[in-house]
């Protein structure tokens, strides 16, 4: 053990002085964050100040064949540096003079005390050359990225728009802002050799990593003949706006969303916030008949109806609490695929009678109705289904006949792919694909079922009786030569604002379908709102869905079916396949 | 990993029943304790430090966290394992790791194998992860030397003899580092083998010659570089230019000063957004400055000091010389380590590239102090006759 205590004394020393080393390193944080704190807390301060935030470009957004929807050009913008200006009146007044602003307001931000203003952003191209050739002392230009909507008007409610530092307002532009958003990167502005603040030179070699580009399940030509078609209904029935959704029954990818009335993203300033909406998803209305589609999905399930069963419908006219209920065309039997064929009111609450309450909201809820589709687009609306303890006496049949219940255009269209593709009810998505600067993916999107409200039987009997619509029912006007569609015609009354009760005059007219009936490639959604020339979703929508479908068809390859098995399946009412 | 992982992993490791008055053989709770926690303060201020900047760089701000984590979870791991060995295996060990490590200091300078980083070829690519031989270095010449003494215990006084080998051998090793350029790491264990083979009986006489004799060659080195004089010209006079040269020193003051007594918050410190340069590496003390204030960087500095004087208790106490060596030795390379940094971070020092041992991010650094302590932990479970009376007071600081 002598070895141990040799040394004891060498092992104090060497204690010492290392805890001296902590003593003082103590110390010097204390004089550094005690007695020199408020020293250095304003001289970080004023370097915070001097900041700039630079940004990489943000990301662009494409169509699904890579068309340019959305992108970043590079416009001048031009600041000040006040400390290193002799004259600030005069070169105020320079100033002025190309970029139409008032030269007294110029002058007011190049007299604060501060080492960097930005006088005017995102100008023309032709500004800032005319600026560079003046060469200010104490001015500079530097370039960043202002959006461009190539397209205009084009899907503009879908792409919503971003605002003068590029952050991303409505829309895509801010469902997918953490992703479109380009790399952040602080610039401290450096002194020169005078001790003037500059804007560091070289940004353009090390600059930040621009944004994600983002890839839309939307086809651009599809989208166009969407927007058009919508747009001459809406101006032939002198309506006060419309909406229009293409969806993928299979995948449930948004082809299309167009709504009317439009705007240009590129001048959105000059816009009330109330047009950005897009109505397609924000907003819930009364369905009216397409709602039958749904009632009788559940029917038909339930097996309570069979196409061929025969249903009273009193002649045109019922009383159910105290309401009559009429229908458009006076009948006394009609079998119940006639019912939803020629739009029965009457046949559709017996329908509905017969399945019962919590049948009937079971099934609406399960074909999505009362809650949000999910789909990748901010302010989506979850619509309204009341439960059936709040349900009135008269509630049963109004939802029976698409009343009393508010649902999006985006919720009918993926409830009628559910319809559509044997029974699926798939979430819809509008993002299908995102990729970094370098062109790696970063994220994928694909089909997600959310759950299975009717057997493949069920949508097979119900496309059937939905073909017999368009052949021969109240939506002949959205038959399309050559190919099988189904569909249903929609007219519901809107609530008046000042009675609060059904207006006789203001309308929305509707058409839902689908099309290639035996083998559907899109599910169509056509709502016109407050029509003024014809109140009837078979007179105003339905020629819309046939205009879109006639031609997306054959754009998207589809070939026209044998017309001799349109015709056995319009009479028979039963879907037959060959 | 969540949390809970690391709240199991802390529960499985051997705490004595009661700490001090545990059983004879168990290991130094303190120890294990004031790691543990230095650990969690690091893991949290490296994620405060880097999660703006590498949600910016990687779209993930949790990246740095999250292999902060896992190397962390490793090391206590190895902790757990190396702190249960007899530590007299080190001493068999010691020239075959020494060996070893000399490999991979020259496989480190060869280009193609050598990962340059600002404009230091430092890291060597195995695999998945890349580390730093240097880092491994310190320890293994603190292993090598606490052998050596062991062995040569009376030869020490002589210098041709005794003081020479271990002097060319480290110099040799510390030629290798200082080819990568890492002068930090130099810098440390020069320190640390000087303080060694004092505490090992070597004469004084001697170590002031090598004082003396290395006064020359350290200036030489920093005059040679234009780079380690600019530093050395900056740390004299560091607000001369901000902007420039000065710019890693000035802003961890301003970190510290605006940090004051209490700190502005964790996670709400500005400096660490693209101010401060290595926020969640070197200069991570002064972001615990600024958003910890005083009352933080002063509490990881008396933990740190109680780490270093918990070593020399476990060396006084150790049965072996060889576990007394080691156990300096292991404090010495803390103690000197966590100095320097400070002394860098608050301009007390010439800037040099070294980490805030267990605080800072990085694995190797994070790994070897890890091992390290387990190492420190093997050796306190060997004490001196029991606890109390007759070993306590052997203890330094321990009054």
């Amino acid at each position: 053990m002598t070895g141990t205590d040799s040394h004891r004394g060498r092992r104090i020393v060497v204690a010492f002085v290392l805890m001296l080393g902590f003593a003082v390193v103590i110390f010097r944080l204390f004089t550094l964050q005690v007695l020199q704190a408020a020293e250095l807390t304003v001289k970080a301060e004023r370097q915070h100040r001097k900041a700039v935030t630079v940004e990489g470009e943000r990301g662009t957004i494409y169509d699904r064949h890579g068309k340019v929807l959305a992108i970043n050009v590079d416009v001048p913008s031009v600041f000040g540096v006040p400390s290193s200006l002799e004259n600030p009146s005069g070169v105020a007044r320079d100033l002025a003079r190309v970029l139409h602003v008032r030269a007294d307001e110029i002058e007011k931000k190049l007299k604060q005390e501060r080492s960097f203003v930005w006088i005017a952003r995102k100008l023309d191209p032709e500004q800032g050359r005319r600026l560079e050739g003046m060469s200010l002392e104490g001015i500079g230009t530097v370039m960043e990225g202002r959006r461009f909507y190539p397209k205009g008007p084009l899907l503009s409610h879908v792409l919503g728009f971003a605002g003068m530092d590029g952050q991303g307002l409505e829309g895509i532009e801010r469902r997918y802002e953490p992703y479109l958003r380009g790399e952040k990167q602080i610039v401290v502005l450096q002194r020169d050799a005078l001790g003037r603040t500059v804007f560091p030179k070289g940004l353009d070699e090390q600059g930040p990593a621009a944004g994600h580009s983002v890839m839309l399940t939307i086809d651009e030509v599809i989208q166009y003949m969407a927007e058009k078609e919508l747009e001459e209904a809406v101006t032939a029935t002198g309506a006060k706006g419309g909406v229009v959704v293409v969806m993928e029954p299979r995948t449930g990818a948004i082809l299309a969303m167009a709504v009317n009335p439009r705007f240009d993203p590129n001048a959105v300033r000059a816009i009330s916030a109330d047009r950005w909406r897009n109505r397609a998803l924000t907003d819930a209305y009364e369905p009216g008949s397409t709602m039958k589609v749904f009632v009788a999905a559940a029917a038909l399930e339930e097996k309570v109806m069979t196409p061929g069963t025969l249903v009273y419908v009193e002649n045109g006219q019922m009383v159910v609490a105290n309401t009559v209920i009429h229908d458009h065309e006076k009948a006394g039997w009609m079998t119940f695929a006639q019912v939803i064929q020629r739009s029965s009111n009457i046949g559709s609450v017996k329908t509905a009678m017969a399945l019962g309450e919590d049948r009937v909201y079971r099934y609406l809820r399960a074909f999505g109705f009362g809650e949000r589709t999910e789909i990748d687009l901010p302010g989506e609306g979850a619509g309204l289904v009341k439960e059936p303890q709040d349900w009135g006496s008269r509630s049963l049949s109004s939802i029976a006949i698409g009343q009393e219940i508010g649902v999006s255009a985006v919720q009918l269209a993926t409830a009628l792919s559910a319809v559509a593709n044997g029974g699926w009810l798939m979430k819809p998505y509008i993002v299908s694909e995102v990729r970094d600067a370098k062109g790696r993916v970063v994220m994928q999107a694909g089909p997600q079922v959310r759950r299975r409200p009717v057997s493949p039987e069920t949508a097979l009997t119900l496309t059937g009786i939905l073909e017999g619509v368009v052949a021969h029912g109240t939506g002949s006007k959205a038959a399309v030569p050559g190919y099988r569609v189904a569909g249903k015609t929609g007219t519901a009354q809107k609530i008046d604002p000042q009675t609060g009760a059904y207006s006789a005059s203001l309308f929305v007219g509707s058409f839902v379908g689908f099309v290639p009936a035996e083998d559907p490639r899109m599910a169509i959604v056509v709502v016109i709102d407050e029509p003024q020339t014809e109140a009837w979703g078979g007179v105003v929508a339905a020629p819309v869905f046939q205009r879109i479908a006639e031609q997306a068809l054959p754009y998207l390859g589809v070939s026209p079916h044998q017309p001799i098995k349109l015709a056995m399946n319009a009479t028979g009412g039963v879907l037959q396949r060959p | 990993m969540s949390r809970r992982s690391i709240g199991a992993s802390t529960l499985a490791l051997p705490w004595p029943s009661s700490g001090e008055r545990g059983r004879r053989t168990g290991v130094d709770g303190s120890v294990l304790a004031v790691t543990v926690v230095l650990a969690l303060i690091g893991l949290v201020m490296v994620f405060s430090a880097s999660a703006v900047v590498a949600g910016n760089r990687f779209h993930d701000s949790i990246y740095f966290l999250k292999r902060q984590l896992a190397w962390l979870l490793f090391g206590f791991l190895l902790l757990q394992v190396v702190s249960r060995l007899d530590y007299t295996v080190w001493r068999r060990m010691a020239l075959p790791i020494l060996g070893l490590t000399a490999v991979l200091l020259v496989l480190v300078l060869i280009p193609s194998l050598g990962v340059v980083a600002k404009g230091a070829r430092r890291w060597l690519r195995l695999g998945l992860v890349s580390v730093q031989p240097a880092e491994m270095v310190k320890l293994v010449v603190v292993i090598y030397l606490a052998a050596y003494l062991t062995k040569k215990a009376e030869m020490v006084r002589e210098f041709g003899a005794g003081l020479l080998p271990p002097l060319i051998i480290v110099g040799v090793l510390a030629g290798l580092v200082l080819l990568q350029p890492d002068l930090g790491t130099v810098v440390v264990i020069g320190l640390v083998t000087f303080g060694l083979l004092f505490l090992g009986g070597a004469r004084l006489s001697h170590l002031l010659g090598l004082v003396l004799a290395a006064l020359p060659l350290g200036a030489m080195l920093i005059l040679e570089s234009p780079y380690r004089r600019l530093r050395l010209m900056t740390f004299l006079a560091p607000w001369k230019d901000p902007a420039d040269a000065g710019f890693q020193v000035t802003q961890s003051f301003l970190a510290f000063g605006s940090g004051g007594l209490f700190g502005v918050g964790l996670g709400e410190g500005k400096q660490k957004l693209f101010f401060l340069p290595e926020a969640h590496t070197d200069f991570v003390l002064a972001l615990v400055g600024e958003e910890l204030g005083l009352a933080g960087t002063t509490a990881i500095m008396v933990l740190y000091a109680v780490l270093v004087l918990k070593g020399f208790q476990i060396a006084g106490r150790a049965r072996e010389p060889f576990g007394r060596h080691l156990a300096l030795g292991i404090a010495l390379l803390i103690g000197v380590q966590v100095l320097i940094n400070a002394g860098v971070v608050t301009g007390l020092l010439p800037t040099k590239g070294l980490t805030l041992p267990l605080v800072s991010y990085g694995g190797s650094s994070l790994l070897v102090s890890l091992v390290a302590i387990g190492i420190l932990l093997s050796v306190s479970r060997d004490r001196q006759g029991g606890r109390a009376s007759s070993g306590y007071g052997r203890g330094i600081g321990a009054r």
